[in-house]
């Protein structure tokens, strides 16, 4: 038998055999390590489980149209293609406008969008009713609620007005690219020319068709039919210069009437129908912020009062680190020619500072424990040093050198420092797992590094501990054991 | 061949002099008692011999070399090398069986042997109960698992504080015949006794009185019964 199997073999039978201290001992180190184990893993799992967490609190990030492009359905899911689908939590869209209950002389800023987005990007709305399930259903802020009177259920007729669609394109009188403008003019004889002409995406007529059936028959009548002058119109840019255009010759007063139709389109969109629709209120929402001063309703009834698919703004929560949000923010930037995002800075500065002081906190127990873990152990072993003090003295008395004294407690110290270790860590796992689902409501992935960690961590506190213990080891005279102590 | 020798050698505990300008000699291969009433020194004198103590004057000679002034690591070396010891209280590690009881010895003397180690259990008539843990035995099969230990590496000089006083009749015999067989192999034994039997037993009984001694008296029926 070599020394060192034989060193094991003592090692081994001391804590196997001498249980009640030793498994005291052991009861601290591996109690320690589960604690040190789960608080690890619970640290490093904390930004992700407090990212979910804090969605709660809304979007940290907004997606905008760009100066000259549009934002609506497609050019949003192509930027939220962008995201990683299992870290965005919601995006909201929402298009804004003014709409008018005019049986009250009430005009509300009305929001249109997508309720069961809502739901994720702002879970803090609070809702007394339903949201909205079906079409013709609304949202009413409670302050609109509180000063019309309606409640759930109650019916609420709202007319949107042309022109009043507000956002990037109202500047320019709603010339918005891809959208159908319609106008009208004094033609021959006082008889009314319309127009209606349908805009690309730089805002050139795509497509224009007239209606002139107040004109002479076969003359100004004849006009939309006219191929080559109506087709000259196709990339214009409004508004259109009279100059500019080849007139139906014999029809000249019917040919001015539709440039002038076309460019008053533009001026005053008269010739688009204020819309009015039935709707009942859902329920009333309560936030606290401004949104109770708005009226909500789908996206498709949004489009079906204005004709128009255009968002102005789209809200997205995702579950993502500050950094992380930037990087995705930029890619939208690059990847997008119509869409940009915006960082709720307001938000992801908060979440960074809660999360500091959660990591802080959490960092700062594992230290307490670290502590007190050490001095249990040390204790637990002094303790036994002097419940030993005979068979120290009499390993002496036999021979044993002080490095070998120093040896077999370090060794036995080690040793309960793997079982430790090796206990922190499935526990530790368990106890990480519990506090995860209990607090955080969600379960964490086990890092295969933290076995090898706890019992290292463990192994290492263990042998620290018995540093002093093992002092004492030492300094015990082996002529005690002659004496009949 | 002189193994051991004490001059003038004192040991002084503030007022009390535990042993004062004792001088001894023991030759090699010599079996001697010390006998003494209580507190006269003998344990004292016994961890000065064992390498475990030093006295406060004096020099002691152990194969030559005066160990009064060595340091306390050399003492260790000089123990492991050259000393069995066995006590009245028969001292073992209780988690440890028999018979690693006894490989401990070697495992600090130079390698554990198991076999070796069975064999010195079985020269004390206890290699049946080697895997028996110190609990599981009466306290003469404890002291005789000590003497196993003070023998398995052939010390050249073994040291007993009072190894019967603690034992039975049959026990004491059973002891006194291994020391005697340890003795017909030439090693040197230095046995600490209150029993005038034990004492009868070795060539030569030293009385120590407070600290000193105070006669040597010679067996002259040693070997005779
Ligand atoms: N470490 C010590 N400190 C003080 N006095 C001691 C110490 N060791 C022994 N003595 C004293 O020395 C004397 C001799 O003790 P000891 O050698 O144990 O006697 P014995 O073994 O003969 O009974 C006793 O009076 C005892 O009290
Ligand atoms: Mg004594």
């Amino acid at each position: 038998m070599t020394k060192r199997r034989m060193f094991l073999r003592m090692v081994t039978a001391s804590l196997l055999r001498r249980r009640s201290r030793m498994l005291i001992a052991l009861l601290s180190i591996g109690i320690g390590s589960t604690i040190l184990a789960g608080l690890v893993t619970i640290y490093v799992d904390v930004p992700r489980q407090m990212g979910a967490q804090f969605r709660s609190y809304g979007a940290n990030m907004l997606l905008l149209p760009k100066e000259d492009g549009t934002l609506n359905r497609e050019s949003l899911q192509a930027a939220l293609n962008t995201i990683p689908a299992d870290s965005l939590v919601g995006a909201a869209p929402y298009c804004y406008t003014r709409l008018d209950m005019t049986s009250r002389q009430q005009s509300f800023t009305a929001a249109g969008t997508d309720f069961d987005q809502i739901q994720k990007t702002s879970p803090y709305f609070s809702v007394e009713g339903n949201y909205p399930a079906k079409s013709r259903e609304i949202l009413v802020g409670r302050e609109i609620a509180e000063t019309i009177g309606v409640k759930t259920g109650s019916d609420m007729v709202l007319t949107w007005q042309p022109g009043t669609t507000s956002g990037s394109g109202a500047a320019d009188g709603g010339r918005l690219p891809g959208s159908v403008l319609s106008g009208q003019a004094e033609g021959f004889g006082g008889g009314m020319v319309y127009v209606t002409a349908s805009l690309d995406k730089e805002s050139r007529i795509a497509s224009l068709t007239a209606d002139t059936s107040s004109q002479t028959p076969e003359i100004g009548g004849a006009v939309p039919e006219n191929e080559s002058f109506m087709e000259q119109f196709a990339g214009m840019t409004l508004p259109v210069r009279p100059e500019d255009v080849d007139v139906v010759s014999g029809a000249t007063v019917t040919s001015t009437a539709i440039v002038n139709a076309l460019n008053t389109a533009v001026a005053t969109t008269t010739a688009v129908r204020p819309k009015t629709l039935n709707f009942n209120v859902a329920g009333i929402l309560t936030t606290g912020g401004e949104e109770e001063g708005y009226v909500f309703l789908s996206l498709e009834d949004m489009e079906t009062m204005t004709g128009s698919d255009r968002l102005d703004v789209a809200e997205l929560s995702i579950s993502a680190s500050a950094g992380q949000l930037e990087e995705y923010a930029e890619l939208i930037g690059e990847s997008s020619d119509s869409v940009q995002a915006r960082l709720v800075k307001r938000v992801t500065r908060s979440e960074a500072s809660v999360l500091e002081k959660l990591t802080g906190l959490v960092f700062l127990v594992t230290l307490v424990v670290l502590l007190l873990t050490m001095i249990c152990v040390s204790t637990t072993m002094t303790a036994v040093v002097s419940e030993r003090r005979r068979e120290i003295g009499l390993r002496k008395a036999l021979g044993a050198s002080d490095g070998s004294i120093r040896a077999e407690f370090l060794g036995e110290g080690l040793f309960l420092g793997l079982l430790g270790g090796v206990m922190g860590a499935v526990l530790g796992f368990a106890f990480a797992q519990a506090v995860s689902v209990h607090v955080f409501g969600s379960s964490i992935m086990f890092q295969p590094l933290l076995l090898p960690a706890a019992i290292l961590v463990s192994m290492t506190i263990a042998a620290l501990s018995c540093l002093l213990p093992i002092r004492r080891a030492v300094a015990i005279d082996p002529a005690l054991v002659l004496k009949g102590e | 061949m002189s193994l051991l020798e004490l001059k003038n050698v004192s040991k002084i505990y503030g007022e009390l002099k535990a042993l004062d300008n004792v001088n001894i000699h023991v030759d090699q291969g010599e079996w001697v008692a010390i006998m003494g009433p209580s507190g006269s020194g003998k344990s004292t004198m016994m961890n000065i011999i064992g390498c475990m103590d030093k006295p406060t004057s004096g020099e002691v000679l152990l194969d030559g070399v005066d160990i009064s002034k060595e340091s306390s690591r050399k003492l260790t070396d000089i123990r492991r090398d050259k000393i069995g010891l066995i006590f009245q209280q028969f001292h073992m590690v209780g988690y440890l069986t028999a018979v690693e009881n006894v490989m401990v010895s070697q495992y600090y003397h130079s390698m554990p042997d198991e076999e070796e180690a069975l064999e010195a259990l079985g020269r004390v008539g206890l290699r049946e109960r080697a895997r028996h843990l110190p609990s599981q035995l009466s306290g003469g099969e404890q002291q005789r698992v000590c003497v196993a230990r003070a023998l398995i590496n052939h010390p050249e000089l073994i040291l007993a504080d009072e190894p019967t006083g603690n034992l039975d009749e049959a026990n004491e015999n059973i002891v006194l015949d291994l020391f005697a067989q340890l003795h017909k192999e030439g090693t040197t034994l230095i046995v600490v006794t209150h029993d005038p039997e034990v004492a009868e037993a070795a060539q030569r009984t030293i009385v120590l009185e407070h600290g000193r001694v105070a006669r040597e008296i010679i067996n002259e029926n040693f070997g005779k019964s």
